[in-house]
């Protein structure tokens, strides 16, 4: 009952409060009209008395809505609940204030004693058998959870769905057997914890959703819907139907083959582009005139620059489809940057940049994908080129973090980035209007950084202040934490995968 | 391995360049040639494969997208001992095509190298072939 005593002390302060308010605005008043005015001191009294009254007027009706809004609450899930009720609206538990606890533990009670009485919110027959048969023979497969995640039903089509017979299904724990990944961080799990801390019902959707069956290979990818109502002890808590579209989605990774191919044809030209500049910068070196050898490096920084972003569509399309693989391997830190520092060295001077090293001479060795980690320092220089404005430099910096890890940052002194758009810049295609007019490229680099960092259990993030520059920094593991690893799991290779699915993370739940 | 090569074969190293991509051929011929290699260069893999069973080649630079037989049936052949035996050349792929990880792997246990082509200039293939 400390719920209760809760209640009563949160009642308590608020009329101490109320009423020390308003004595307080009496008294004041009260001075004012003695000391501010020449009424007599009757007529002060009389305006004091009627602007007491009012006051306590308007005190009293406040109080009384306040306290009694947790029974407000209480009688909307009774009404909720009650047969015929309509559409009498569930309590919305984010707004109450007042014996939070109390409230939405009776409301949890009227649910499961409606559900035990047979009363249903969404009731639409009164024939349960037939509802039954109905849930069995549905061609779409259906699946019933209780509040811990325990299928309680699953029908005939989900069964054929999950290729698992009943006895794997019932009363099984869904999370080792829906191993299932989102698009976004809007997972069935975060909507389930949302749903449990502050919902009596509540249903959502989910598009694109992908099941990876766990006795092969194969995977599904479907569209799903789900939905909650609180509390019911009979242990249909959350019902779930997929919608599938694995044949409708498949056709979109064969997307992958035809950029594959794409990527093939575009690389042909350019390595002939790239071949003939530079023949001409070796022979006409020296013959030509300062301003047309300017011109040739600049094609030549440019063609090296379309490589990269060739290479960058196809790893996109990978991370999307989760074909991005990464093999880590023990590679010198300061030797890759400095390597990837040099490479991009033609192209900052084009644009009349210079790439400043600052790296702590203590460095160890990191176990990274080599080529995939150079894709993210170049696309990390190629973007502070880009947004240097009129400053020069360009600073790499790396050091040991207090937690051991490698911490490499790339730094540039432009135009920086408002604070409202630095959420989203690591998100797919996501540009800010002013540099998608000022600067061309796709807003790709990012995303595929981050996919490439997250894949080696690193961290990216970014710093900015408008008109000062940006200071964007990743972290990565020493080769020395990996080599614990590999050695616990006897491997001789670590291979992991770059994602762009959010997995449903509550396994830990189990 | 490498040093024994180059003392027992003052002469130019010589390069056999399977590319079906005429201008890709002449470009490295080119560069190959300036910097000392003597280069020759066969526009299909069955022509490739030939010229590359004569054993006559220290390096053979191998695409993978070439007529009459791909550049990955050609590496088989190569590595077939009952039908080249004891190859000689280093054999490194050089391709446009995006192979999957998997893939790239398997091809590149049985070769030399592998270079993406529009990632390097004719110059720096130069001087990849070099450390060789």
């Amino acid at each position: 009952m400390d719920s209760l005593r809760t209640l009563h002390r949160q009642i308590r302060i608020y009329i101490f409060f109320s009423i020390l308010l308003i004595s307080t605005l009496v008294l004041a008043a009260g001075w004012l009209l003695l000391n501010y005015t020449s009424l007599s001191p009757g007529i002060s009294l009389a305006i004091l008395g009627s602007f007491s009254i009012v006051l306590a007027i308007l005190f009293a009706l406040r109080i009384t809505a306040y306290v009694s809004q947790p029974f407000n609450d209480v009688r909307q899930a009774i009404a909720h609940v009650s047969p015929g009720a309509g559409l009498a609206p569930a309590p919305n538990f984010d707004r109450i204030h007042l014996g939070h606890e109390l409230v939405t533990n009776l409301c949890r009670q009227i649910y499961e004693l409606a559900s035990l009485s047979g009363v249903n919110t969404k009731k639409t027959t009164t024939d349960d058998s037939l509802a039954a048969s109905a849930a069995i023979a549905l061609p779409i497969p259906l699946l019933v959870i209780d509040k811990d995640q325990i299928i309680r039903f699953a029908n005939e089509a989900c069964l054929q769905y999950l290729q698992k017979p009943a006895q794997d299904v019932l009363e099984k724990n869904m999370y080792p057997l829906l191993d299932l990944s989102f698009q976004t961080e809007d997972t069935l799990d975060s909507w389930l914890e949302i749903c449990q801390a502050s919902k009596a019902t509540d249903t959502s959707s989910w598009d694109r959703v992908r099941l990876k069956l766990t006795d092969n290979d194969a995977s599904r990818q479907f569209d799903m819907a789900a939905t909650y109502s609180k509390g019911s002890s009979s242990g249909a808590e959350t019902v779930i139907t997929f919608f599938d579209h694995t044949a409708k989605y498949a056709q979109d990774d064969q997307g992958l083959g035809f950029v594959a191919l794409a990527v093939h044809e575009l690389r042909t030209p350019l390595t002939l582009l790239r071949g003939y500049i530079e023949v001409f910068e070796d022979e006409f070196a020296g013959k030509l005139d300062p301003e047309l050898t300017g011109f040739m490096s600049k094609m030549s920084a440019s063609a090296q620059s379309l490589a990269g972003f060739v290479n960058n569509i196809l790893n996109v399309m990978r991370v999307e489809e989760n074909q991005l693989t990464l093999n880590l391997t023990e590679e010198s830190w300061a030797e890759l940057v400095q390597g990837a520092g040099d490479d991009m060295r033609l192209r900052a001077q084009v644009h009349g940049k210079t790439i400043e090293y600052e790296l702590s001479p203590d460095l160890p060795t990191v176990g990274v994908d080599r080529v995939s980690i150079y894709e993210v320092l170049y696309n990390l220089l190629d973007n502070a080129i880009k947004y240097s404005g009129d400053s020069q430099k360009i600073i790499i910096r790396s050091t040991v973090n207090s937690s051991g890890q490698v911490e490499t940052s790339v730094q540039d002194f432009g135009v920086g980035i408002p604070t409202s758009i630095l959420p989203n810049l690591f998100d797919k295609f996501y540009r800010n209007h002013r540099s998608r007019a000022q600067i061309g490229g796709t807003g790709l680099g990012l995303y595929l950084s981050k996919a490439i960092i997250s894949a080696h259990d690193g961290h990216i993030w970014v710093q900015s202040k408008e008109g000062e520059g940006s200071t964007f920094s990743f972290s990565l593991l020493p080769y020395a934490q990996l080599a614990a690893e590999l050695k616990t799991n006897g491997n001789t290779a670590i291979v992991r995968g770059a994602q762009g699915w959010i997995k449903n993370h509550s396994m830990y739940r189990r | 391995m490498i040093d024994d090569t180059a003392t027992a074969n003052p002469t130019p190293k010589r390069v056999l360049c399977i590319e079906d991509e005429h201008f890709i051929g002449e470009l490295y011929a080119r560069a190959l040639t300036k910097a000392g290699y003597k280069v020759t260069v066969e526009l299909d893999g069955q022509k490739g494969l030939q010229a590359a069973q004569t054993n006559q080649f220290d390096i053979i630079l191998l695409d993978i997208m070439v007529p009459t037989m791909t550049g990955i049936e050609v590496l088989r052949h190569l590595r077939d001992p009952s039908e080249t035996p004891e190859l000689a050349a280093k054999v490194i792929i050089t391709t446009n095509l995006d192979e999957d990880k998997e893939t790239r792997a398997s091809i590149e246990a049985q070769a030399d190298g592998y270079i993406i082509k529009a990632e390097i200039t004719p110059k720096e293939l130069v001087s990849i072939l070099q450390k060789l």
